[in-house]
């Protein structure tokens, strides 16, 4: 197959579908749940469905070291390649790799502002023309909400959309009447898209909490295959 | 005699250039009875410091060279390695500090953490060196021991503890407030050596208390035993130095001692903390790599009896011939005993064992596993491995990168062309990644190495050590040709111009080949080609290799099948195989759409979070790739993979972009294609030169 069908045929265009045709330009999308369900290989799967679109993302990282994340690239995009049978080409493989950077973080040592100016002198003097930036392992409830918002201006700014993973921690319920992660509802106002991953009968569902502006949740129609954590059709 | 591990201590001195490192390791040699006097760096006497055994290592003040050297304290033996304060300079610095088991970082009290303390700490925490540090200079205008506690805290992380205060600073130094002992110490004499301990002087007492309970809270730490006894009012000196030591072993805390060499003070109390802090060579685990296991890395023992295993570390070009420094990591080494070395498969004999001074040295019997001793009259390179025969360890990889960059090299003058021969001879058996040849079309004399700071070193080495000057070539990247596309060949080699005739054809293919640099497979069947002209056959194909025709590079990633061809009863030869396959290879060539390659390095930049910007943009002008940056509060690393022919000068740019505060490490990583616009470019260069040379 052809990277062209793998992208087309991707459980990711139904995602897109289902919110109004993708995250979008100066947007943030979250991912959230508790430890270990599998938000960073969703966050891997969505980064490398961007790369095969030819498109640069850049992956930044609060928590795992640079060499854990390029594994998770590994893993994911060997995992695509194969279930696609897309023929095994060093060459697809190191474009790939050409058009993603990795950054990391230390929260506790960085401050929100250094972030986003290391982000921009990565876009504006590396060069590097990226139109989605991951943020993995940012401690929403270490941060503030003006935190988020700082990030939301500079998707804006830069025309950049941010997806965002975040690890519920508090006790329970998690979750309020309307499905919205408990710890999230102070930055909700900055969110454009919320999801929510929750075991069910066996299987990781995602479940869309808002979606641009409205906040009715709905099931999508995706889970996570339980061996390989990608996104997938049930 | 064994050694008892626990009395031995394997260390390095780690500084800024101007903090005193030298007339510190001066000092410690004069405490610990090795020299009889002492000498100042640059001293009025024209002597310097012992240690600093290089001609050019003096005049930069900088340190290239590990030698090693042996000294007592009561109890403990400590070994001093002069570890390389220059961060490019890989196989050299990976070699010192894998022989060293702690270190002193030594901090100028004025200066304090400057750039270059940066880079030997973060050499340090590479190689999970544990250490102490030294502030030094006390009795400078400006000494403020203090603001360099702080930096170490925040500028390298460091937990960093003090174990003593000053008494008094810049012209009122005279000594420090030992906050374990909880004792005034002086040191009197001529030469600071009569220790005197006396009571704290009652103006300093509150002062030290506070300190000392500073300390206390930090290094309780690491023992629920002090925490306790602390709590109760009765902690020890012992309990104090075993939680202090427990955490300085884990990287965790950083003691700090004060003083000042010059002025003769802090430096036995500094050689305390050494034994009481730093790790005996049995607390730190050593790796070596098991060559029967396709380099399985296995941990050593450091049991005396097991089977020895040591490391070349360092030579030198003695007065006596060649000597070699080892650090023995398993087992014993013993006079009279036969060792193996590991890269080479020779057998060697241990002749003359010593134990080396900087300038001088002590016949001893047998080194055992921890030890560092110097072998005599042993044919080696740096860096090979001695076991004991039937073990298959390596202390390091056996594989050496190939080159990737050369120099054309000139003696300035004729007479010294000996010289330089004899200069180069020492570098290459130093270091396996520098090479030399002579090229045998210009008839000039080559210096291959991995870097452009690389061969500067050796270039630099040349004028001071063997005072050889010389002038150098433009630097030349080691490109390579590749080819696309399965090609077939027919060619048939006919001469008959008198005498004897020479006939050979050869039938077969060429095709890309990402395994292996060259290939040959032999698939002629039923004798069209007699089986002794298919060696001949190959070494046509390799000969063609050798230098491509679309850059003038050699060719690499090629595999060759020959399945048919022909030969004359009489005109066939040798001669006119070797000649056929040149000639089919180059007609299969032109057809394979081949293509230029070049070495890609993997850089490292460091330094300040504020330099992040110009970073990226400096690699990204390079035609580099950025692989991830790494920030940690103040600082950060940028990893990128750049094509080594855009990083001439790259130490200079990145100097003057970052005010000095970043600096780079740079490791040839591979060769990938060269994009179309700068291969058109060379391609170009190259017809050029063809036509210069035709022209002539």
């Amino acid at each position: 197959m052809v990277i062209e069908d793998l992208v087309k045929r991707s459980p990711l265009r139904i995602l897109e579908n289902s919110i109004h045709g993708g995250l979008g330009k100066g947007n943030i999308g979250v991912l959230a749940s508790r430890k270990g369900v599998g938000k960073t290989a969703c966050l891997v799967h969505i980064a490398t469905d961007k790369l095969f679109q030819d498109k640069p993302v850049i992956h930044v990282s609060y928590s795992s070291r640079v060499d854990h994340i390029i594994r998770w690239y590994e893993d994911i995009y060997r995992e695509l390649a194969r279930r696609m049978d897309l023929e095994p080409d060093a060459e697809i493989h190191d474009e790939l790799v050409r058009k993603r950077v990795i950054m990391n973080f230390n929260q506790e040592g960085t401050r929100t502002e250094q972030v986003l100016r290391s982000l921009e002198a990565m876009v504006q003097h590396g060069r590097f023309a990226a139109e989605t930036i991951i943020v993995d392992g940012f401690s929403f409830p270490q941060s503030s909400p003006d935190d988020l918002r700082r990030f939301k201006e500079f998707a804006g700014r830069m025309q950049l959309e941010l997806w965002f993973s975040a690890s519920l921690k508090g006790p329970e319920p998690l979750f309020d009447e309307q499905g919205i992660p408990v710890e999230l509802r102070s930055c909700l106002d900055h969110i454009d898209v919320l999801i929510t991953l929750r075991h069910w009968n066996d299987r990781v569902q995602l479940r869309l909490i808002k979606d641009h502006g409205y906040t009715s949740p709905s099931e999508l129609r995706l889970s996570l295959d339980p061996t390989t954590l990608l996104i997938a059709e049930p | 005699m064994a050694v008892d591990l626990s009395r031995l201590r394997n260390i390095g001195i780690s500084a800024h250039i101007d903090s005193g490192k030298t007339t510190l390791t001066e000092r410690i040699l004069f405490y610990c009875h090795k020299i009889h006097r002492m000498h100042e760096v640059k001293g009025k006497d024209g002597v310097g410091a012992t240690m600093d055994s290089m001609e050019l290592e003096r005049e930069r003040g900088i340190t290239i060279s590990s030698a090693a050297t042996n000294v007592s304290w009561g109890d403990y033996t400590i070994n001093i390695i002069d570890t390389p304060g220059h961060v490019d300079f890989t196989i050299e610095v990976e070699r010192s500090l894998r022989v060293l088991d702690g270190a002193i970082l030594v901090l100028c009290s004025v200066g304090g953490v400057q750039s270059q303390t940066i880079s030997v700490d973060r050499q340090l925490k590479r190689y999970k060196v544990p250490c102490i540090a030294f502030v030094n200079k006390l009795d400078r205008t400006g000494a403020d021991p203090l603001k360099v506690k702080s930096q170490l805290r925040e500028k390298l992380g460091h937990n960093a503890v003090l174990m003593q205060l000053p008494i008094g600073l810049e012209h009122k130094h005279q000594g420090v407030i030992d906050l374990v002992a909880k004792e005034a110490v002086y040191f009197d004499g001529t030469q600071g050596e009569t220790i005197r301990r006396e009571a704290i002087p009652p103006e300093l007492k509150a002062e030290a208390d506070k300190a000392r309970q500073e300390m206390l809270d930090a290094v309780s730490l690491f023992s629920d035993k002090l925490t306790e006894a602390v709590l109760e009012g009765r902690e020890t000196p012992e309990m104090i130095i075993e939680a202090a030591r427990r955490g300085t072993l884990a990287r965790e805390m950083t003691p700090i001692l004060l003083g000042s060499a010059y002025k003769n003070k802090g430096v036995q109390l500094l050689l305390d903390a050494v034994v009481r802090y730093l790790p005996d060579p049995s607390q730190v685990e050593n790796i070596a790599y098991d060559l029967d296991h396709r380099e399985k890395q296995t941990v050593l023992s450091s049991d005396p009896k097991a089977d020895p295993v040591a490391l070349a570390f360092k030579l030198e070009d003695g007065p006596y011939g060649q000597l070699t420094h080892i650090r023995v990591y398993q087992g014993t080494v013993r006079k009279g005993e036969e060792l193996l070395n590991a890269r080479s498969r020779n057998k060697l004999r241990v002749g003359r064992l010593v134990r080396m001074h900087a300038d001088s040295m002590e016949e001893i019997e047998e080194a055992s596993a921890g030890d560092i001793a110097a072998l005599f009259g042993i044919e080696c390179q740096s860096g090979d491995t001695f076991v004991k025969p039937g073990l298959n360890l390596a202390m390091s990889s056996i594989y050496v990168a190939e080159p990737v960059i050369s120099l054309a090299l000139f003696a300035a003058e004729n007479k010294s062309a000996d010289s330089m021969g004899k200069a180069l001879r020492r570098f290459t058996k130093e270091d396996p990644t520098f090479r030399t040849y002579v090229d045998p079309e210009s008839k000039q004399t080559i210096i291959q190495g991995m870097g452009e700071l690389h061969l500067d070193v050796y270039i630099e080495r040349m004028k001071r050590e063997y005072n050889v000057a010389v002038t150098t070539g433009k630097p030349q990247v080691a490109y390579r040709e590749s080819i696309t596309l399965r090609t077939e060949f027919d060619y048939t080699h006919k001469k008959q111009t008198g005498g004897a005739g020479q006939f050979g054809r050869v039938i077969g293919s060429i095709e890309p080949n990402s395994e292996k640099p060259y290939q040959f497979v032999n698939e002629v069947r039923g004798g069209r080609i007699p089986r002794e002209f298919i060696p001949a056959c190959d070494k046509g194909f390799q000969a063609s290799l050798k230098k491509g025709r679309l850059i003038g590079f050699p060719i690499t990633g090629i595999k060759v099948t020959l399945t048919d061809g022909a030969a004359h009863e009489v005109d066939s030869s040798d001669l006119a195989f070797q000649a056929a396959a040149q000639g089919a290879f180059w007609q299969a060539y032109a057809k394979a759409r081949p293509y230029a390659l070049e070495p890609v390095m993997k850089l490292s930049v460091e330094g300040p979070v504020e330099f992040v910007g110009s970073v990226f943009a400096s690699i990204n002008q390079r035609r580099g790739i950025i692989v991830s940056s790494v920030e940690d509060g103040l600082f950060a690393r940028v990893d990128a993979e750049v094509p080594l022919s855009e990083m001439f000068g790259y130490s200079t740019i990145l100097r003057s972009l970052t005010q000095g505060k970043a600096e780079f490490t740079m490791e040839f990583l591979k060769y990938a294609r060269v994009p179309a616009q700068v291969a058109e470019e060379l391609i170009a260069l190259y017809k050029d030169r063809l036509q210069k040379e035709q022209s002539k």
